[in-house]
């Protein structure tokens, strides 16, 4: 059963067409990745989900709910019960500078769900331990490594008990030797049957996590399918030549 | 006449810190409209609004004092408006014009991701403004709305234009009439007094932003 559908998905910015006709089924569970080359329309697909873009036609509906219908969303008020059901982790990490690691991820709790402050400071203080920054709880983004800002971003968005995370690019704005610790809460949260949507470069977490892997390139899908099939046995010349770039 | 010239000062400088207080109190909200109208995604009003401001800005104070003093009766008949309240009418808008800048310019400086952060964990508009956004512009404006504020200390003197008593005005009396430059010396130290407090009362403040960087 799919938690997340869309249709058709178009979206373009002025003449640019940047999604042209996009359809991606979602189970519940499921860890899909999405990888293609830079400006083929991933991150704004995963934003057009959560109306941070806005489509210009097709359909999206999320666990049984009508986010957007032949291109017109649902109103605001709807949309924010929905969207409370999911998060979305950012290649930038948007932490918010001002409060400590701790507020951050009770923030949204507190005033979007209303949650008594003991009860989501204990939810904090559990997801904190899951991603392994129990000792960080009272420093302030600014005094954290990137690695560090980008797991505190996950268990804030985790912090909503969302039914789907987004990911777009978790990993790019990060060193090298800081991708790891991300890619690990990720490994682990694919294993606790998260379903998850990543758009990303890691072809090796892509690999090894992803239920299925989808490639886009210019705005439409082009090949879809299990890792081992998208990723060792492409079929699409494009798929090919994409792969040879970035695995070289 | 040490006591009388300090009576005399102080009573003047009284009416300087009058205009001082009632221009914060109506031009630091006022100017957060004025802000919100230039930043409206309402093309027509945030044109108008712009150009309200560079008016204001454009042109001098004082200007501006005459107008308010004398326009009201010259334009429209009206001539219930005491001196006082036109300096402060003069005042609240031409401070409101710079404040809504420097609030612009503190709103425009926060980035996208801080909105979009909020809106993906189901904010509304509003508790993304407030929750989020706000305490981060009030970082940013506290050293350019401090260096306004500081200025306003010593434009409030202009309201002589208009012949509003004020500190200066009376202290060049006293060298008119008595040919003594002391007071000149004097009124200088209020000036200095007042804005001395202000500025440790801004270094407080800024101080209390100092935990975080961003
Ligand atoms: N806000 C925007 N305004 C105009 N063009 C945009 C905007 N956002 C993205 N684009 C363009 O849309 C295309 C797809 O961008 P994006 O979805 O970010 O690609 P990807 O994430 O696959 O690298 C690019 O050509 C990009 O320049
Ligand atoms: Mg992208």
């Amino acid at each position: 059963m799919a938690i997340l559908e869309a249709k058709n998905i178009c979206k373009n910015f002025g003449k640019l067409e940047v999604l042209r006709g996009i359809d991606i089924e979602v189970n519940r569970g499921e860890v899909v990745a999405i990888i293609g080359p830079s400006g083929s329309g991933k991150s704004t697909f995963l934003r057009c989900l959560n109306k941070l873009e806005q489509i210009n036609d097709g359909t999206i509906i999320f666990d049984g709910e009508v986010i957007a219908e032949n291109g017109v969303y649902a109103n605001d008020k709807v949309l924010r019960k929905i969207f409370k059901k999911m998060g979305m982790v950012f290649q930038n990490f948007n932490l918010f500078p001002q409060k400590s690691v701790i507020e951050n991820i009770i923030e949204a709790p507190l005033i979007v769900k209303k949650e008594k402050k003991e009860d989501a400071i204990t939810h904090a203080r559990k997801l904190l331990n899951e991603v392994g920054l129990s000792d960080k709880e009272n420093a302030y983004p600014c005094q954290l490594s990137g690695g560090q800002q980008q797991r505190v971003a996950i268990a804030r968005a985790l912090a909503m008990n969302p039914e789907i995370m987004l990911f777009d690019e978790p990993t790019s704005a990060l060193d090298p030797e800081l991708t790891g610790e991300v890619l690990a809460v990720m490994r682990k949260l694919a294993a606790e049957k998260n379903t998850m949507i990543v758009v990303t470069h890691e072809m090796g977490f892509a690999r090894e996590v992803a239920s299925r892997v989808i490639f886009m390139d210019n705005g439409v899908i082009v090949e879809e399918g299990t890792p081992d099939e998208v990723l060792s046995n492409p079929k699409n010349e494009r798929t090919k030549q994409f792969l040879n770039r970035v695995l070289k | 006449m040490f006591l009388t010239v300090t009576t005399k000062l102080l009573e003047a400088f009284s009416v300087n810190i009058k205009i001082f207080f009632i221009t914060l109190l109506f031009a630091m909200p006022l100017g957060m409209i004025i802000a919100m109208g230039s930043m409206c995604k309402f093309k027509p009003l945030s044109f108008i609004t712009r150009v309200f401001v560079w008016i204001i800005r454009g042109t001098p104070l004082m200007l501006q004092l005459i107008l308010f003093m004398y326009g009201p009766g010259l334009i429209f008949g009206y001539t219930g408006l005491s001196r006082i309240n036109a300096a402060l009418i003069a005042f609240v808008i031409n401070y409101a014009a710079y404040f809504s800048e420097i609030y612009r310019g503190g709103i425009e400086s926060i980035s996208k991701g801080q909105y979009e952060a909020g809106y993906a964990l189901g904010m509304s508009k509003i508790q993304v403004f407030f929750r989020i956004v706000f305490m981060q512009v009030v970082k940013r404006i506290v050293a350019p709305m401090s260096n306004e504020i500081i200025t306003l200390v010593k434009d409030t003197s202009l309201a002589r234009i208009i012949m509003v008593v004020e500190i200066t005005q009376t202290a060049q009396n006293f060298v008119a009439t008595k040919a003594i430059i002391w007071p000149v010396f004097y009124s200088g130290a209020f000036y200095l007094i007042f804005c001395g407090i202000l500025t440790v009362l801004f270094g407080y403040i800024e101080k209390k932003f100092d935990y975080y960087r961003g």
